[in-house]
């Protein structure tokens, strides 16, 4: 206590409306993973083995204008999807266990927060920093290569970067909803962690076995899947024993299941009921 | 790049939303239950509590599991009823409870700080969250930290705090948006005796500011020290409740004497007082015989008697309980009409 201590007198400011106070969490979440040495590591690692690597591939071969091909080759790689993968991980590992380890949800939700907004700040914040790795840096190869392109068909390379646009923001929302339920399954955040990451890979394993008696068994691997489904928006074709439908619906389960489950935990959690 | 729309994104959102004025026309903050059930699965933590907090500090009491925090909980709308109402500062938690936690604070009584942090980001962000811009919280929460008495620790992480000034801190954090209405879970669970005098003290130089503040405790020798007015709770049903000074005043017409003497004295002088009053409840403490009797008032019977029988009388006053014997006749069922 101070010298003088300041007595209880009341607060005269106004209060933000109760929709934009997630906002409040999403800065705070970005702001944390962005000064998380885990999180730092490997934006490095992935910025130096996917990004990096594949600037100087487009750019320094001479070009005639961006080809989807070359970012299939360049996105579609395993190496950028299990980097993901480890980055979600990490960015979502603590999100929700560590407010379960310290049962702090009382403290958001005693005030004028619902449960969707809790989840939504939070969600957005991990976004926000896996967009980091997953949607500017391909964003700005695609734009560097149009850039730099020989040939004079910029119609068919702003199509790609579109395209690019629009696999970045898939690879972004791919692994959060996904990684946020695990988080809401255990208090600690390297569970969570592992947990994100052993669940893709697990299936990746299940996918090996299977596949030996039907390829088709292959759109069930979050990474195989995903490098399907970037052929396919790059290069309008997908694997003959691909079902296009299926394929489709194990994507966007991935992404609306864990997202279901997560909220309807989380309500739960503060209901208790 | 990134960080310049994050500052702009920031400022429209403070800008923007500065609208939700807080709930005025809400006072007087009190609660009012209904008939109020609610059950998880099998358990049934409120069964038809019927009760009114006025304004105040209101003291909460009941053993474990008697529907305490389920009614705090209820009163934030983070409950379902299964039946009844519940009006907070004349609104309805199950339809208005975003309304109703703009003006309430809660100091939990379980550790829930998040130990990674220091108290000024943890108090500024839950500042935000309840609805204020970042400069007011930032500003507020120094202030209010000082307020419980939380000095240049206030940068240090939480997870290096001691137990009272983690109660501090979650005081803090309960009062950092000026609520009207504070609901404190065991606010001196686990302090020492002059945090606790310190705690005591926040509640009431709080209570001086318009505030109803709720008070769950177990430490009853704190309750009766600050409290206006008492409800008891027991299995999800309302036992008791009223002023303190009601409960604590005892039964009107019984009056407390304490007298010493010989063995051989007392006893002759119980039977003879039988005769004249009736004896209700008598206690024999370290040679001195206290007695609860009714009917009389005027004590010159009883002065009388004990000159008679070579007894010394020690105090003759009208009953007056502490807040352990109110309670534990409120769990006998030995109550009388206004205790």
């Amino acid at each position: 206590m101070g010298i003088n201590p300041i007595e209880y007198h009341p607060w005269k400011g106004e209060r933000t409306a109760v929709n934009l106070r997630l906002y409040v969490i999403f800065r705070s979440v970005f702001r944390h993973k962005l000064s998380s040495i885990g999180v730092i590591v490997l934006m490095v690692l992935g910025f130096m083995l996917v990004h990096t690597f594949s600037l100087f591939t487009i750019i320094l071969v001479s070009h005639d204008k961006l080809e989807g091909s070359d970012m299939t080759s360049y996105l579609g790689s395993g190496l950028f999807t299990v980097l993901s993968i480890l980055l979600a991980a990490v960015v979502t590992s603590d999100l929700i266990s560590e407010d379960l380890a310290n049962r702090s949800f009382v403290l958001y939700f005693s005030r004028a927060l619902k449960v969707r907004d809790y989840l939504v700040g939070k969600a957005a914040g991990a976004l926000l920093v896996m967009s980091l790795f997953c949607v500017i840096p391909p964003v700005l190869i695609a734009s560097v290569s149009i850039a730099t392109q020989t040939g004079s068909d910029y119609g068919h390379s702003f199509e790609v970067l579109g395209e690019t646009v629009l696999v970045g923001a898939l690879m972004t929302l791919f692994f959060v909803p996904f990684g946020l339920m695990i988080s809401s399954f255990t208090r600690r955040k390297s569970y969570a962690a592992v947990g994100t990451f052993m669940a893709f890979f697990g299936l990746t394993v299940v996918v090996e076995i299977f596949s030996q008696f039907s390829r088709g068994w292959r759109v069930i691997s979050p990474i195989d899947s995903l490098s399907i489904l970037f052929k396919w928006l790059y290069e309008g074709q997908v694997p003959s024993y691909v079902d296009k439908t299926a394929l489709l619906l194990i994507v966007a389960s991935l992404i609306i299941v864990p997202a279901v489950i997560v909220y309807f935990r989380m309500t739960r959690e503060v209901v208790g009921k | 790049m990134l960080i310049s729309l994050v500052r702009i994104v920031r400022s429209m959102a403070e800008e923007i939303a500065v609208g939700q004025e807080r709930a005025s026309g809400v006072n007087p903050i009190h609660i009012s239950a209904r008939d109020v059930t609610v059950s998880f699965g099998s358990v049934t933590a409120l069964d038809g509590f019927t009760a009114d907090i006025p304004r105040g500090i209101v003291g909460l009491l009941g053993p474990n599991g008697a529907g305490k925090s389920t009614l705090i909980k209820a009163s934030l709308g983070l409950l379902v009823l299964d039946r009844g109402t519940i009006s907070v500062g004349g609104l309805d938690p199950q339809t208005q409870s975003l309304q109703i936690r703009d003006f309430i604070g809660y100091m939990p009584e379980h550790d829930c700080l998040i130990p990674s942090i220091n108290a000024v980001e943890l108090v500024s962000y839950l500042g935000m969250i309840s609805g204020m811009v970042s400069r007011d919280a930032i500003q507020r929460s120094h202030e209010m930290l000082d307020f419980v008495g939380i000095g240049e620790e206030r940068y240090r992480p939480i997870k290096s705090y001691s137990t009272g000034m983690k109660q501090k801190v979650k005081l803090a954090q309960a009062i950092v948006h000026d609520p009207k209405l504070l609901f404190l879970d065991e606010p001196t669970s686990g302090m020492d005796p002059q945090g606790r005098e310190e705690m005591l003290s926040l509640v009431t130089k709080m209570a001086s500011s318009e505030k109803t503040i709720v008070v769950s405790s177990h430490i009853l020798e704190d309750l009766e020290r600050i409290c206006d007015y008492a409800v008891i709770i027991d299995n999800g049903k309302l036992v008791r409740s009223g002023e303190m000074t009601t409960l604590l005043a005892g039964e009107e017409g019984v009056r407390s004497l304490t007298v010493r003497g010989s063995e051989q004295a007392l006893s002759g002088y119980v039977r003879a007082l039988e005769q004249v009053c009736q004896i209700v409840d008598r206690k024999d403490e370290a040679g001195e015989f206290t007695l609860l009797i009714r009917g009389c008032e005027d004590g010159k019977k009883v002065l009388r008697l004990a000159a008679e029988n070579g007894v010394q009388v020690r105090s003759f006053r009208p009953e007056r309980l502490d807040l352990e014997e109110v309670f534990l006749r409120a769990f006998r069922g030995g109550g009388r009409d206004g205790h």
